[in-house]
């Protein structure tokens, strides 16, 4: 994918579009306000990584309003120190897509960045899923494996779904609370993997080839590979 | 120079409020006793000379109407007549012809100080070689005649000066009265706000625990004193909590910092293999991640406490957020095969963050699935409570928390000693209580007999139910 990084902090910045980079993605970086709202609004990216605080009179805010205005509709990620629930909500208000507070982990940004150009790429009209033989029937709200019925409580059923959904990619557990639960804090203890535990249980018992695997310090990823 | 250390002074007297007050309590003071002294001077004295003037003008229409009817021998028999009944001589009658020269009555000729022209004049007669303070009427009589009564108003005179001079005398000992007063209001309002003054001085250089003294009466500086008291006593409980909290954040950062510099230190020492360095470095990453949530939740204390998030309140039914709790952490409970039941059947709602208070029920629910031992029952309840108040109650049967800890589990970073090394991070009931607190409400421990009870106690709202 091709990705804009507006980015003030150096370190950070570097950290970043390097990171892209190895994953085989293009990376553009600005590290001021108005070089980063020149480059969004003249190429074209699939997905924008914008600081919230930039020196150059133009603050990630501001860029996010002017490319909204102009029908630019590219997925933006706002990052941000500030925490805060209301700096959270100001940031989605003016137009941003996702909003990841630092310090925050690669592997994080990652992910929420792949699904965030996954969801602007659409689908989600389908009506069944697929991933190697496990089938998710949307409609029917049934779930097979290798054409074995599997019954799953309603909430593992919506886990699946969004797994699915993001199938090969890297999901978090911050990014499971905040989609299934709507929650945007640390339940302590790692509630999220019991869940997925549970449900690995049910979808990958007996089998020769699991397909919910654990990425390591990450989080979880539902087929595509090793 | 010393002067203008005086007008100094004064302006600084003028300045304070105490004397303005007195000076306005002063001044309407005077003006009251003037309007006072008027009206006593309107009914005493100013009746006595409308007296006289009556008399007099009742006088002068009599002879006038004597003259008119019965001639000049009628007007000078009523003279006579008048001249011989006030035997005290007070009285002085004058008729006179055209040309001044006397006619009858007590006075022996037509005074120069009247004159001419008819009215009313206050002169000195001479009557019979006696000097005599009159108040005078000249009226012309018809065929041209003349006509002078006057009435000795010496006694009035004396009456008059009298009440003037108890008038002056009362105005000036009522100012000095008023002004000794508001003097002596100000000293004793200046004592006291002098008392508050030093009391806060002392405060402002860093002496907390000093309290307004109170004198039991109940006035108006009492109550100041206690609500400043009370006041004093909220920031000290706050900055101690904000000293504690610092020592302890500084404390609990400090441990795993001091472990993530040995590990790095370690690598750079001992050049190990790259596996093994990569290795140290993964755990290094994972225990700033460890600080880094510390961080978080005190922000997000520091954000509940800001209370910041009013904003977002709306009515939540806790049935709802209790409901979404237990199945988030049922997985857990179930895999340590601890049944978690919930009963929240009736509609309870409350003014709130729903967010917020998941997040505070799933701590309680952390901790009660942390600490139950595997096959017992933690239990989540929603209840009204007989104060009318609605709770969210978690019970569970693990050790629970001594008595001497209840009060302390809910300051930031405190551990229970009976807890020994589990994970988290120490702020969870701190949390709890900062949401409750927040909500209007409280967090309270009680004993299970074995294990605890938590009841986050919310007012109810009697709004609509969402």
């Amino acid at each position: 994918m091709k990705v804009l990084v507006v980015e003030d902090n150096q370190r950070v910045s570097q950290f970043v579009c390097k990171g892209l980079r190895e994953g085989g993605h293009t990376v553009d970086h600005a590290d001021n306000g108005r070089d980063g709202l020149f480059l969004a609004s003249s190429e074209t990216y699939d997905v924008i990584v914008l600081d919230r605080m930039l020196p150059g009179g133009i603050d990630g805010l501001a860029i996010i309003e002017a490319l909204r205005r102009t029908k630019n509709r590219t997925p933006i990620l706002i990052l941000s120190a500030l925490g805060e629930v209301d700096e959270r909500i100001k940031g989605l208000r003016a137009g941003g897509d996702d909003y990841l507070t630092k310090p925050f982990a690669f592997g994080e940004l990652l992910a929420r960045l792949e699904v965030l150009v996954r969801r602007a790429q659409g689908g989600g009209a389908e009506t069944v899923l697929t991933v190697d033989d496990l089938r998710i029937d949307l409609l029917a709200h049934k779930v097979a494996r290798a054409g074995r019925e599997i019954a799953l409580q309603p909430r593992e059923y919506k886990l699946l779904e969004f797994l699915m959904r993001h199938a090969g990619q890297v999901v978090t557990r911050t990014m499971l609370l905040e989609n299934l639960w709507d929650y945007h804090f640390d339940p302590q203890t790692n509630v999220i993997d019991v869940h997925i535990s549970k449900l690995r249980q049910k979808i990958d018992a007996g089998s020769e080839r699991p397909l919910l695997r654990t990425v390591r310090g990450v989080g979880y990823r539902l087929g595509g590979g090793d | 120079m010393a002067w203008v250390t005086d007008w100094a002074a004064v302006i600084r007297l003028l300045r304070s409020t105490s004397l303005r007050l007195a000076l306005t309590y002063g001044a309407i003071f005077v003006v009251f006793s003037g309007l006072l002294v008027s009206f006593l001077w309107w009914r005493t004295a100013a009746v006595l000379d409308r007296e006289i003037n009556a008399v007099i003008v009742a006088d002068t229409r009599a002879i006038g109407d004597r003259l008119r009817d019965f001639g000049l021998s009628g007007a000078l028999q009523t003279i006579e007549q008048r001249v011989r009944q006030t035997a005290d001589e007070r009285a002085i009658y004058l008729l006179a012809d055209p040309r001044y020269a006397p006619v009858g009555g007590n006075l022996s000729s037509w005074p120069a100080e009247v004159g001419e022209k008819p009215g009313w004049y206050d002169v000195d007669l001479i009557r019979e070689g006696k000097r005599h303070a009159t108040r005078a009427l000249h009226v012309v009589l018809p065929a041209n005649f003349h006509l002078l009564v006057a009435r000795d108003v010496q006694d009035r005179l004396v009456i008059r000066g009298e009440i003037v001079a108890g008038l002056i005398w009362g105005g000036v000992a009522a100012i000095v009265l008023a002004i000794a007063g508001g003097l002596l209001v100000r000293r004793t309002v200046l004592r006291r706000v002098e008392m508050i003054n030093r009391t806060t001085a002392a405060i402002v250089h860093g002496d907390l625990s000093r309290r307004l003294p109170s004198r039991e009466t109940s006035d108006e500086f009492d109550r100041l004193a206690q609500t400043i008291n009370a006041m004093l006593h909220q920031i000290q409980v706050l900055v101690d909590g904000v000293r504690n909290s610092s020592n302890a954040v500084a404390h609990d950062l400090r441990t795993p910092l001091a472990e993530v510099r040995t590990r790095l230190e370690d690598v750079l020492r001992n050049k190990p293999t790259t596996d093994e360095a990569l290795g140290e470095i993964q755990a290094a990453v994972a225990e700033i991640d460890h600080v880094i949530a510390v961080f978080g939740a005190l922000l997000r204390l520091a954000e509940i406490d800001s209370g910041a998030r009013l904003s977002g309140f709306r009515a939540v039914v806790l049935a709802q957020v209790v409901a979404e709790v237990a199945e988030l952490y049922g997985p857990v409970a179930e895999e340590k095969a601890i049944s978690l039941t919930v009963d929240a059947a009736s509609e309870h709602t409350v003014q709130g963050d729903p967010h917020l208070l998941a997040q505070a029920l799933g701590n309680l629910v952390d901790n009660a699935v942390k600490f139950a031992p595997t096959q017992s029952t933690v239990s989540v309840k929603v209840e009204r409570r007989n104060d009318g108040k609605v709770a969210i109650v978690v019970a569970d049967r693990g050790p629970g928390v001594p008595d001497a800890e209840k009060a302390r589990v809910s300051e930031r970073f405190y551990r229970g000693r009976s807890v020994g090394e589990t994970s988290g991070v120490g702020l969870g009931l701190s949390l709890v209580t900062a949401v409750a607190r927040l909500h209007g409400g409280t967090l309270e421990l009680r004993d299970h007999a074995p294990g605890l009870i938590a009841e986050l106690v919310l007012p109810e709202s009697g709004g609509t139910k969402a």
